[in-house]
């Protein structure tokens, strides 16, 4: 794989991204979203003075922060566990911003003109995967280096070493990556298949399904966020989902099919 | 150099294209015509390294379809049906783009953008999106960029499409400056005074070659050629030439019209000189000498029938 190729198409797409306001949107809104619902709930019950007795269900999972007073424990539990979310953001960001590269391809009819060039179609893929993944990589991190100095802040700086701990590190790096690289292959393997992007991000939008199950399943589970050894699970399973979608990708986007679908 | 054997593409149960064979020589221009469906785009992308043949082969420069594909593509220049640009980027990011995919960089990059930029006349428009342009500035921005480097093969799918007269003059003479610094050109059209006015050869497919000749040979559908003569003075003087006529091994045929002659030969370019000084040699008194050869269109019509669109090639429901 030559790298100039994929630098070209990486900085192609860069450029394309940044004229497009709508999908710039799409990349900030979801992460904004994700940390502002449970920052917004520390910040209410910092300034409530709420007693977590008062919290109902939450009571159970205070028990996981036995070092922190109650209330802090609480606030900790509403941080640590919405954290589950933050994986959406590289589920969701670059299926979309994948599928609009590719299904806008598709309609501009530009792929052909760009198969021509002695370019070969990995690379071709890397530099859109890239272009697609990066930004929704940065902002996790952003929004997540935010949400813990945030937090941080608001309530007590302990919350910033429940956010930036070990699980949740090696979350950031190992897990967050991979899933937006899923992401991306997914939306490019739907997107080789179907001709608008609406439709390509409904069928792609089902990856955010398992992990909205996770999520909740954490949650009555009885368990306040994920343990280091889930999140190494976690990066296993998705290696293994990549790998799937590589091997059905390299079929569906063969120059000749793309070409021939094209008419 | 191109040089096609017996190549052929099908796709499940669609056969495309079949059986080609012919060469372009450096230079040369080689028009492609057929219907809708006739496997001309087939063809250049094949020749393109696009699609893979299914059958056959052929060689770019020396280099063979197939495995050496990758540097084929690195040759080559293709200007595709549809522009197919990147609506959000300027003319210049667009044709920089496509600069660095065929290996140009740095300054050379920036003197080729700028180049093309000037001789299809976006210079002033060059730091706009694409997105706001016209249709004929959309194709010369395709057009520059299927030349940007330089490429010795050159694929043209209906270069002139959309553009005003004056544009589309612009690009055949620009085409034609091309041949004349040895580039091998093949272009697609649907446009039968283009391609007479621009190809040197032709070729009438439907699936297959139908017939290859100059536009002229086409024209004369491989007969013989009419050529018509006008006399000065018509009283007579036709019937009395015709026996001058009788003893010049290339006419095939001849008889007097009120006005002059008609005549038949076998090539005009070659025998209308030696016909001229014949008649000229027995006194006669020639106003004009037209070769009444068939339309190209005429030509087209009775090798490819009225039937329009190639029936039943769904390509993409094949594949």
């Amino acid at each position: 794989m030559r790298l100039s190729y994929v630098w070209a198409v990486f900085g192609k797409e860069w450029r394309d991204l940044r004229s497009n306001r709508l999908l710039l949107g799409a990349v900030a809104m979801p992460a904004i979203i994700f940390a502002a619902i449970p920052t917004g709930l520390v910040a209410f019950i910092q300034a409530r003075n709420l007693d977590p007795n008062q919290l109902g269900q939450i009571q159970q999972f205070i028990a996981e922060f036995p070092d922190l007073p109650a209330k802090l424990a609480a606030e900790g539990f509403i941080i640590t566990n919405f954290m589950a979310y933050f994986l959406l953001i590289p589920a969701m960001v670059p299926m979309a911003l994948a599928t609009q590269s590719v299904i806008g391809e598709k309609q501009a009819r530009s792929l052909e003109p760009q198969l021509a060039t002695p370019m070969e179609v990995p690379e071709l893929l890397a530099g859109k995967t890239i272009a697609a993944a990066l930004p929704a990589v940065i902002a996790t991190w952003g929004v997540y280096v935010a949400y813990g100095l945030v937090n941080g802040a608001i309530a007590d700086p302990r919350l910033t070493r429940l956010v930036f701990s070990n699980v949740w590190l090696t979350a950031m790096v190992t897990l967050v990556p991979l899933i937006c690289l899923f992401s991306v292959l997914l939306g490019i393997v739907v997107s080789s298949r179907v001709t608008d992007a609406r439709t390509a991000q409904q069928i792609g939008g089902f990856v955010v399904l398992p992990i909205i199950a996770i999520a909740v399943a954490q949650f009555f589970g009885g368990q306040a966020t994920f343990s280091l050894s889930q999140v190494l699970i976690g990066d296993l399973v998705v290696l293994g989902l990549i790998g799937a979608v590589l091997i059905v990708g390299s079929w569906a986007f063969d120059r000749e099919s793309i070409l021939t679908r094209l008419g | 150099m191109i040089e096609v054997q017996g190549l052929g593409k099908r796709f499940g149960a669609v056969e495309a294209v079949r059986d080609l064979n012919f060469t372009v020589g450096d230079g040369e221009i080689f028009g492609l015509l057929g219907p809708n469906g006739a496997g001309k785009t087939t063809t250049v992308r094949m020749l393109a390294g696009l699609v893979v043949p299914s059958s056959g082969a052929a060689a770019i420069n020396g280099a063979r379809l197939g495995p050496d594909s990758q540097r084929i593509r690195g040759m080559t220049g293709i200007l595709t049906e549809s522009p197919g640009l990147h609506e959000k980027l300027t003319a210049r990011q667009n044709l920089a783009y496509y600069g660095r995919l065929y290996g140009l960089s740095g300054a050379t990059l920036r003197r080729a953008v700028d180049r093309y930029l000037g001789l299809v006349g976006l210079e002033a428009v060059g730091d706009r999106r694409v997105a706001g342009f016209s249709k004929g500035m959309r194709q010369k921005v395709a057009i520059a960029r299927a030349l940007l480097h330089e490429p010795q093969v050159i694929y043209l799918d209906e270069p002139t499409s959309g553009l005003d007269p004056s544009a589309a003059k612009t690009v055949r003479d620009f085409v034609s400056t091309l041949r004349n610094a040895g580039r091998s050109i093949v272009i697609c059209t649907h446009n039968l005074d283009e391609a007479e006015r621009l190809s040197d050869r032709i070729a009438v497919m439907r699936g297959g070659f139908l017939e290859v000749d100059t536009p002229a040979g086409l024209r004369r559908e491989g007969r013989t050629a009419i050529v018509r003569v006008e006399l000065a003075a018509t009283d007579g003087e036709a019937r009395r030439l015709l026996d001058a006529l009788a003893g010049l091994p290339f006419v095939s045929a001849a008889k007097a019209l009120p006005d002059g002659l008609q005549v038949e030969v076998g090539d005009p370019r070659r025998d209308n000189p030696e016909l001229v000084a014949a008649l000229v040699s027995r006194g006669a008194r020639i106003v004009a000498v037209r070769e009444q050869a068939a339309t190209l269109e005429e030509a087209y019509l009775r090798l490819v029938g009225e039937a329009g669109e190639r029936d039943a090639l769904d390509i993409s429901s094949a594949a």
